[in-house]
Parts: structure tokens; sequence; C-alpha cells
């Protein structure tokens, strides 16, 4: 199943950005970001399925949470970032 | 038990913040420390209590909210983020050793805005003489731990913002029952315990941070987040929660927050200043009773110290304490209050009232002490 990781700087930003999109009536849930894609260590993300992305960004640039990055997560098991 | 010391810490507590602490206890672990149900529910629970504060205080990020062990330990965040040694420092002449101890340690210069209790014009007046372009921060509680005194905080603020000076707010007795307007404040920090006005359990507390300010940290450790770093996070709440949260105080602490948010910081204050209004009319009555209380009540929280003519302020502690009746004598932790009170040879004797006392509470006081009057006369 193809989904979007919006990764975000903190886990506390990660559960805002979780809260803003459900109030948005977007479906997402954190993860903590898979160590392929995670430089920094323990990272969190949040999950939103391919088809909810751009109203996802939508969403956040109105109530200012930049993500950190985005990354697609392919049906063959990889993740790939994805430039905005 | 007439437990008359909630100014301390809150006795009775709302019974879901049992339940919760105790749920916490067997049901999470710790937040961002693994993806794992336990984790993610004591992940959902932070937030959560981060969310309920940022409400309550009207902050728009609820990362600005960073847990605390205590008032003291806020405060000291705050004030070792935004002050240097050698640093000049405006505080009132009502600050608890919470805020004048650290300042003390820092070896900074100390003006202090003096006026007598309950004059909230004279004391801003002290403030604007004071509050120049070259001091550092000015401190300055909501309400006197030992005299239930509001100070104009809203004003201050007023005066910091125009003279460009960070502000900090010790809201240790005002938090839960006076409103806390973050927007409107502008203040760099406010620091509060959970377990006094917040109804949360000890050994919790809150240090919420204006928007933009760079916190320096008392502890360095493990944050759950950038962990292939050396340094600490520069974002909040991460650079300033090192180590493990205490995560069942931070669920006891969260209902707190619900508890006040359902009956309202309005209604909180009225009860507890009609409780302390009563007790001053009883106290007064009783020969040889000395009262400390505004004239107008509304300068005035739910905090109330009195003294008994020729007998000890401990020995009235102690006498009321064998009765069942819990107050707290001497110095409260601010001999800067007893000072401008003129009570610091003898201290006082503090009552103080929470959501949860009745007027049955105060009349058992004024009995007790009535007694006391008594035996002290024959």
């Amino acid at each position: 199943m193809v989904y979007y990781l919006i990764i975000c700087r903190s886990l506390t930003y990660a559960q805002r950005t979780e809260a803003a999109l459900s109030r948005a009536g977007i479906t997402a849930h954190i993860l903590r970001a898979p160590k392929s894609v995670d430089s920094e260590g323990c990272t969190h993300g949040v999950r939103v399925s391919e088809r909810d992305l751009t109203a996802a960004l939508v969403v956040l640039a109105r109530v200012k949470l930049t993500p950190k990055r985005i990354f697609i997560f392919s049906s063959d098991g990889s993740y790939k970032e994805v430039v905005l | 038990m007439t437990y008359l010391d909630s100014a301390a810490t809150t006795l009775q507590k709302p019974a879901a913040v049992e339940r919760a602490m105790a749920h916490a206890l067997t049901h999470m672990a710790s937040p961002g420390r693994g993806g794992h149900a336990p984790a993610m529910l004591a992940a959902d629970t932070a937030f959560a209590c981060r969310e309920a504060a940022a409400e309550l205080f009207h902050m728009d990020d609820p990362a600005n909210v960073v847990f605390t062990l205590n008032a003291t330990h806020a405060l000291n965040l705050a004030i070792k983020s935004l002050v240097k040694p050698g640093d000049t420092v405006v505080v009132s002449g009502y600050e608890h050793n919470a805020v004048t101890r650290p300042l003390t340690a820092l070896g900074c210069r100390i003006l202090v805005a003096r006026s007598p209790l309950f004059e909230p014009r004279t004391i801003l007046a002290q403030f604007d003489r004071l509050v120049t372009g070259d001091v550092a921060c000015v401190v300055c509680t909501y309400v006197s731990n030992v005299f239930g005194y509001i100070l104009p905080v809203e004003d201050l603020a007023a005066l910091c913002r125009s003279r460009g000076v960070p502000f900090i707010l010790d809201a240790s007795q005002g938090a839960g029952a006076l409103p806390v307007h973050m927007d409107r404040l502008s203040c760099a920090y406010v620091g509060m315990p959970g377990h006094k006005g917040l109804y949360g359990p000890q050994g919790t507390g809150l240090l919420l941070c204006g928007e933009g300010q760079a916190s320096a940290t008392l502890l360095e450790g493990g944050t759950g987040s950038l962990s292939a770093r050396q340094e600490m996070p520069d974002f909040l709440p991460d650079r300033l929660e090192a180590g493990t949260h205490n995560v069942p105080g931070i669920a006891g602490l969260l209902e707190g927050l619900r508890f006040i948010r359902r009956k309202g910081e309005a209604t909180i204050l009225r009860h507890e200043q009609a409780l302390t209004a009563l007790a001053a009319e009883k106290l007064s009555a009783i020969p040889g009773v000395t009262v400390y209380a505004a004239s107008d009540p509304a300068f005035q929280a739910g905090v109330l110290s009195f003294t008994l003519e020729n007998m000890d302020c401990e020995t009235v502690g102690e006498r009321l304490g064998k009765e069942s009746v819990a107050v707290r004598s001497g110095l409260h932790c601010a001999p800067y209050a007893h000072e401008s009170a003129g009570t610091l040879k003898t201290g006082t004797v503090r009552a103080s009232f929470s959501a949860f006392n009745r007027k049955k509470d105060v009349e058992r006081l004024a009995q007790v002490v009535g007694q006391l009057a008594e035996q002290r006369d024959k």
C-alpha cells in the first residue's frame, strides 16, 4: 500500500500535525520514522494516504506546521523523498 | 480533618485524578521512547495535557507547554534562560524563595518594588520607577503565597512590554483561579505548580514559554528525539524535558486541568474569595487576633494570614494541627513578603482555601482559634 510519511521535528509536532489533520477530516497516524529515512535518530512522522497528501499540506500550511521532509512509501517497501 | 493549606498543596483532588494516575501506572510507558501501545498511550496523554494547558492559558502552540517537577523548577528554567550572573533584575516585595534564591545564586543585583499590602497602584509606581532598559528581566508573583494579595500583573506586563524588558510571571498561587492569558500578557515565561490550584499531584509543574524564547537547559539527556546528536534539541518542549517524564503525574494533572475547565476559574475564585472574606470576618471578631485582609476583597485570593497576640505563630499552627485543622505557620518561604508586610519577626499563621473547602471549614478554624485565644487569656 502506498502512503506518505510527513517527517516532523519532534513527537509533539507530530502530535500537533496528527491533531490538525484529524480535525480537518484527514486520517493520519503517528509512526516512528524508519531508520532508513532518519539520519538524526528517534524521529517521528505522520502517515497519510496517497490521495490525502495535497489536502494535508493545505491544512498544515494554514496552521503553520511546516513538514520537515516528506517520504513516499512504495509497495516495494522502499521510501523515497518527495521534493515539494 | 479541616484542611486549609491549599497554598502549599491541594489535598482534596477531583476523583478522576487518582483514577488517571492509577491507570497510567499500569498502562502507560514513556512518551517518545517507542512505537508500542503503552508508549503511544503515554504520548497521547502528555499531548492532551499540553493541549489542555494551552487552552486554559490561551496559548497557540502546545509545544510551548513544558512539564516540570514543580514551580521552583519552572522558575529556575525561566530565570536561568534570561539572567546572567551580575545582571539587574526587578522583583516585587512579595516574592517566594523560588524566585529570590536563584537570583541570589546568580549574583544578581535585585531591585525590590516594595509597597504595603493590597496597594496595587503603589507597587505599580515602584515598578515604573525601577524598570529601565538595562534591567535583564522582571519577575513577579501573581498572588502572594502569604497574604493572598493579587498583584496587578496585567498592568505590570504592559509596563514591561513598553520598556522592552522580559517578564516572568510566578503563577504558583494564581493559576487555576485567576486568568492567565499568555496571548494578552506576552510574558517571556510563566511558571506554576501542578499540585496547587491545578489539582494535579505533587511532582508536577508547568513552564509556559513565550514565542521565540531561547531557553537554557538545567538538565541534559535523552529526549526521544534527534538521538544521533550530542547537543540538546533546540525546539520545545524537548529542549527542556530531558529524561523520562512523570507520566502518572501528567495523567493526574490532565484531570486537574479538566476539572478547572469544567468548573471555571471565575467560579473557583469567587468561592475561595467568599471563604477568605468569611474567615477574615470571623477571625477579626476574636480578641487578640490580627487579620491581614484586603479592604477591597477583589485584591485578595484564597489565602489569609493572621496572628494571635502573645502566642507564637508556630504554637498556633501546632495547636490547630492537634485539633485536626491543617494550616501553615512561619515565613512560608517568603521572607520578602513578610518584610513588606512588617511580619518578618513574628511570622504569620496562614489559612488557604480550595474549591473543595466549605463554610464549615472556616467555622471550625474560627472556633479553634477562639478557644486558643480564651485558653491564652486564662
